[in-house]
């Protein structure tokens, strides 16, 4: 007998913990609510810190995924316990008996049209982090129009009370800074500046990406959040923020303004959170066991969680999650189905 | 007290055994004085002293102007008529209680016109009937009260007119009951009466509201006792005969009476410490709010008679946004009053300070009593003593330095000249503080601008000053009043005959506050409007499925409701909203409070939110940038301002 | 002891010392926001008042925990109270009320 585990979300937690599963024995049914697989990370175009392709990583984590079975455009549409495991039926009709279930949700772009100051949606030369990315991906954008003056916004819709989303979402200072060296290369006569109110970049290389961005691209960076935004009569944009490091208000126009917008909860993942009976936290995401000793495994047994379902994450940091939730997930189900352990081994010793 | 039968009696009072010794003697006055009456005088006695006190005290509080605006006011005779009107309206029938919640409007004027009635009927009876040989002033004040004691009647020797007048007396006594007895039901299940939360009684209101509700009864019972002796009607005598039945034919009618006395002489002692003193005083609240005399200070003068006319009814309770959250129903303008009344400085600053200044519980108060504004007043009283540095106004507001005149010549739509006349063509458009943080009203204003061909100046592209409604709600009028002159001498030289906001809080104190000569102060929706009817702007229904907010400022602080609705039904279906109009729900995101929090304002604004999309519209429609802007941070379905919905759904 | 002279010369240094806790407690009763500034600047940055005067919030809020009440004071002196600030604010803050309270505590009354 093989054991089935349900992975919901085809991000790089969910290809990753599929992978890794597959590869311990189990029978894995990865589900994606959308039509294509790899998430947030197929609209990137390359990584931070050291630039690298986005679409070869992802290449590289669907390679992994040999004989999942992968059901994309599928959603589930209700779950309940069944003794030790969970009956989970799917929108396109399957029935899944799981005798564990893996949340790698992840999380929804923050709406940025939600900060009314910013204009966005409504100035034609905002834009928000992804549509640069896709910009990147895709060589054209309307609103990008040879701009000299561009300004990127770090912390919209994260650290903010008033939108809802009191934490930091942990990747965008780095995104920012990353763009912002991106944005030198693709117009090399530009001048960019960075509002931020802490610059939070804290892993391996990170601090070399930050002084290569001041030192190669000479990008600006102002510490004040931007807080209005008007439009000048020639149609580029009049940024007020206070430069609070000299302690004055500050203007200035631009002809390009990237808004940073941040990770929210995932509202498909809480749905399904709550048919699953998962529960949480104030901030939205979900609560885990234990922060520090047990952050893969939920309050409800045989329901893990990995990747940006708990917080957000970095994509390594997302990739490690997901190998320790397989971890996790073979050991809860070692103990609770012994009688799966002869087969697990057979199929370990032809790896 | 034991309860006496008619033998003993008769020993007591050899002129009641008199009476019933011959009863063929028609109006027999056993006396016009009974000892009962004493706990009645003495509550009434100390009443009128305190009454007649507190009016000295109130006129003497208010100065020259408002007490000569006062008295001609009387005379006026369509404030008179007006007086008159909202007298019976608002004090007896209780109208706005009515026409929101029936049960509860019949219960409030059950009692008030009831007994009303019963008084003025007591004194009509009085009149026409009293005895021959008793001079008009005999009995005093408690004669007409206590009239059915004092005159008896034969029975084979009714009169028509008597008959007539017991039949009336029965039927409000009967009418005065069944107010009563909802009173009584509303003390345990308010609920049915339309009211979720209630007011917590003091100690002095509960002594006055036992004895109010003991009061009827008890007539009913000492009426009844000798109903068939000084004559009833259907419900006086038919309990007679009930009573007889039980009792025999011994009368238990004294102890009543006494009972019945002190019950009115309590009550009368503790009304001017409990809510029931607003039966007196909003009489005169009312014609001070007619005579347009407005509170200068929290609680001296007209302050007084208008905390004073407060009936802790308790309709402000359910009324104020803030009460999603229970813990906040202290804060509620009925209590603020109550404090206020108490002089507890401490708690009348802290519930000054947290009030949205939504007007809410004022729309839906049965005698207007302005707590908003009682409020500002008590807020100013701290605040306006504050020190402030506006020297910079004297500077900016010199023509040739006024930064946003010098930089909003550009922005004219046609060619702007040397300033002249105001000239009504001409439209300055305002923005205000907060329209600046809500670049989609700019932006869709400036193209309804565009798109009607209106010739506009841009007054604040770059930032102006503000209105001067937030340093008002604050209580700083003498700030207030700084940046008013600054902008009114602003929009004076700009020679704009139409000046045209985005801002309801801007709107109500530009109208309110301003008085700009020539100049026609209008919010967008009203210009909007204008536009739409001359032909200028011609519109199409996309379709769409929206609901409107009415924002405060704009809807309950000025009136204006229809102007919105109907330019956005021309553009789309409009679907209702749970609570609409006078009765809408603040945003949460209000500038009148000053001390409420973000989080308890997130819940102000989450049931905004799920009231206004009870009919699932496609987006929330609004005209206020600070509702836009609280919403949209809130809301699940998208919010869009007025002028965007227009501009979206122009035809060519 | 030897003195050198070097402490008559009037410091542009703040000087933490001169901090007032019991003041700034006073203040964090009345307006308990006071303490969930994170210097954003956004208030500054909108300010309608510092169009025409130096006006920031932010700096009047460090000022005060520098023991420099005056020039917190001077901050804030030129507020319109018109509110743009607490709509812009991050973390919420009460910005209107924590204006007051900061003239209530540490101004004098005209």
């Amino acid at each position: 007998m093989k054991n089935n585990v349900l992975i919901a979300g085809a991000g790089p937690a969910g290809l990753e913990a599929s992978a890794a599963l597959q590869r311990l024995g189990y029978n894995v049914i990865l589900i994606e609510r959308s039509e294509t697989i790899g998430g947030h990370l197929a609209r990137w175009d390359r990584l931070f810190p050291d630039g690298e392709s986005a679409s070869a990583a992802l290449d590289s984590l669907i390679e992994g995924i040999w004989g999942v079975k992968c059901f994309t455009d599928t959603e589930i549409t209700s779950a309940n316990r069944l003794g030790k495991s969970f009956n989970v039926i799917l929108s396109n009709g399957i029935i899944v008996h799981a005798d564990a279930v893996l949340m790698t949700t992840g999380f929804d772009l923050f709406e940025a049209s939600k900060k009314e100051e910013y204009g966005y949606g409504i100035y034609d030369h905002v834009i928000t982090n992804a549509d640069l990315e896709a910009f990147f991906r895709n060589g054209s954008d309307p609103r990008i129009n040879n701009p000299s003056r561009i300004g990127f916004v770090h912390c919209v819709g994260s650290r903010d009370e008033k939108a809802g989303c009191r934490s930091c979402s942990k990747v965008c200072c780095a995104t920012a800074v990353k763009q912002a060296c991106e944005m030198r290369q693709a117009f090399p006569n530009s001048q960019v500046y960075c509002f931020y109110m802490d610059l939070r970049l804290f892993g391996r290389h990170y601090e070399d990406m930050y002084l290569s961005a001041q030192r190669d691209y000479g990008v600006r960076f102002i510490r004040g959040r931007v807080a209005e935004v008007s439009e000048n009569l020639d149609g580029s944009l009049m940024i007020k923020a206070e430069d609070t490091v000299a302690s004055a208000p500050l203007k200035v126009s631009l002809d390009l303004l990237v808004l940073m917008a941040g990770m929210r909860p995932s509202v498909s993942g809480a749905r399904i959170g709550s048919l699953l009976g998962l529960q949480s936290e104030d901030d939205g995401y979900f609560r885990v066991m234990d922060g520090i000793l047990d952050a893969q495994r939920s309050t409800v047994p045989g329901l893990f969680l990995a990747g940006a379902a708990t917080g957000p994450k970095t994509l390594p940091e997302t990739l490690a999650d997901a190998r320790a939730a397989a971890v996790e997930i073979d050991k809860y189900l070692s103990v609770t189905f012994p009688e799966a352990k002869d087969f697990k081994q057979l199929m370990r010793k032809g790896w | 007290m034991s309860l006496l039968d008619i033998s003993t009696l008769a020993a007591m009072f050899p002129a009641i055994s008199a009476a019933q010794a011959s009863p063929e003697v028609i109006d027999r006055i056993p006396s016009s004085y009974s000892d009962f009456v004493i706990p009645f005088v003495a509550g009434m006695v100390f009443f009128l002293c305190w009454v007649s006190i507190g009016c000295v005290r109130i006129f003497m509080k208010i100065g020259p102007s408002d007490q000569a605006k006062f008295w001609k006011s009387l005379v006026n005779p369509v404030t008179a008529a007006k007086n008159v009107k909202d007298l019976f309206c608002d004090c007896l029938f209780h109208v706005k209680i009515w026409k929101r919640k029936p049960l509860l409007g019949y219960m409030h004027s059950a009692i008030a016109f009831g007994w009303f009635m019963l008084i003025v009927l007591g004194h009509i009876e009085v009149a026409l009937f009293l005895p021959k040989h008793l001079s008009p002033r005999a009995g005093g004040l408690f004669y007409p009260i206590f009239y059915r004691y004092f005159v008896w009647i034969n029975p084979g020797h009714e009169t028509l007119r008597g008959s007539f007048f017991f039949f009336l007396m029965d039927f409000f006594l009967l009418y005065v009951l069944t107010g009563i007895a909802l009173a009584v039901f509303k003390r345990f299940r308010s609920i049915v009466l339309g009211m979720k939360n209630t007011t917590r009684p003091s100690t002095p209101d509960r002594i006055a509201l036992y004895s109010l509700w003991l009061i009827f009864p008890l007539r009913l019972l000492a009426e009844s006792f000798t109903a068939d002796l000084s004559g009833g009607s259907f419900l006086t005598l038919g309990m007679n005969h009930l009573l007889h039945l039980v009792f025999g034919d011994s009368l238990y009618f004294q102890p009543f009476w006494w009972a019945y006395s002190i019950c009115l002489g309590v009550f009368f002692a503790a009304m001017p410490f409990t809510r029931y003193m607003h039966i007196l005083t909003e009489v005169l609240w009312i014609l001070f709010r007619n005579a347009g005399l407005k509170p200068s200070h929290p609680r001296k003068g007209v302050s007084e008679a208008e905390i004073y006319a407060c009936s802790s009814c308790g309709l402000c309770l359910d009324a104020c946004p803030m009460n999603v959250q229970r813990k906040n129903l202290r804060f509620s303008s009925v209590y603020f009053i109550r404090f206020l009344r108490r002089h507890n400085e401490r708690k009348i600053n802290a519930i000054a300070d947290k009030c949205l200044m939504c007007g809410k519980c004022l729309a839906l108060c049965p005698v207007s009593v302005d707590a908003p504004a009682l409020r500002r007043a008590q807020r100013r009283t701290v605040n306006n003593l504050l020190p402030y540095d506006y020297s910079y106004l004297a500077r900016t507001s010199a023509p040739a330095a006024a930064p946003f005149l010098g930089s909003a010549a550009p922005a004219t739509a046609s060619a702007s000249g040397p300033v002249e006349a105001p000239s009504a063509e001409k439209v300055m458009y305002f923005a205000g503080c907060m329209s600046h943080l809500t670049p989609r009203i700019i932006k869709a204003v400036e193209g309804l601008f565009k798109a009607s061909g209106t010739d506009y100046v841009f007054a604040d592209r770059d930032g102006g000053i503000c209105c001067g409604r937030p340093l008002l709600l604050a209580g700083k009028t003498d700030a207030a009043a700084e940046v008013i002159e600054a902008n009114k001498k602003m929009i004076e030289e700009a020679g704009c005959g139409t000046l045209v906001l985005s801002c309801p809080i801007c709107y109500k104190v530009f109208s309110e506050e301003y008085s700009l000569k020539g100049v026609r102060v209008l919010h967008y929706t009203q210009y909007v409007k204008e536009l739409v009817g001359s032909g200028r702007l011609r519109l199409r229904n996309g379709g769409a499925k929206y609901v409107y907010h009415d924002p405060c400022e704009l809807g309950r602080g000025m009136g204006v409701y229809s102007e919105p609705r109907e330019v956005l039904g021309l553009v789309s279906d409009l679907v209702p909203a749970g609570h609409e109009r006078k009765e809408s729900l603040c945003c949460g995101g209000s500038l009148g409070s000053l001390t409420l929090n973000s989080r308890d304002r997130d819940k102000i604004t989450e049931a905004a939110v799920s009231d206004l999309t009870v009919n699932s519209p496609e987006a929330i429609v609004t005209a206020c940038p600070l509702c836009l802007a609280t919403f949209s941070r809130k809301s699940p379905v998208k919010v869009r301002d007025f002028s965007e919905a227009v501009l979206d759904n122009l035809s060519a | 002891m030897v003195d050198f002279g070097f402490g008559i010369v009037p410091s542009s240094r703040i000087n933490l010392d001169l901090f007032d806790r019991a003041k700034f407690e006073a203040l964090a009763t009345l307006e308990p926001d006071v303490r969930k500034c994170m210097a954003c600047g956004s208030c500054t940055a909108v300010c309608t008042a510092g169009t025409f005067k130096a006006t920031s919030l932010r700096a009047a809020i460090e000022e005060i925990q520098n023991g420099r009440e005056k020039k917190a004071l001077e901050m804030i002196s030129g507020c319109q109270l018109c509110g743009k600030c607490f709509m812009t604010c991050p973390r919420g803050i009460n910005t209107r009320h924590l204006i007051l309270s900061i003239v209530k505590i540490y101004g004098e009354e005209k």
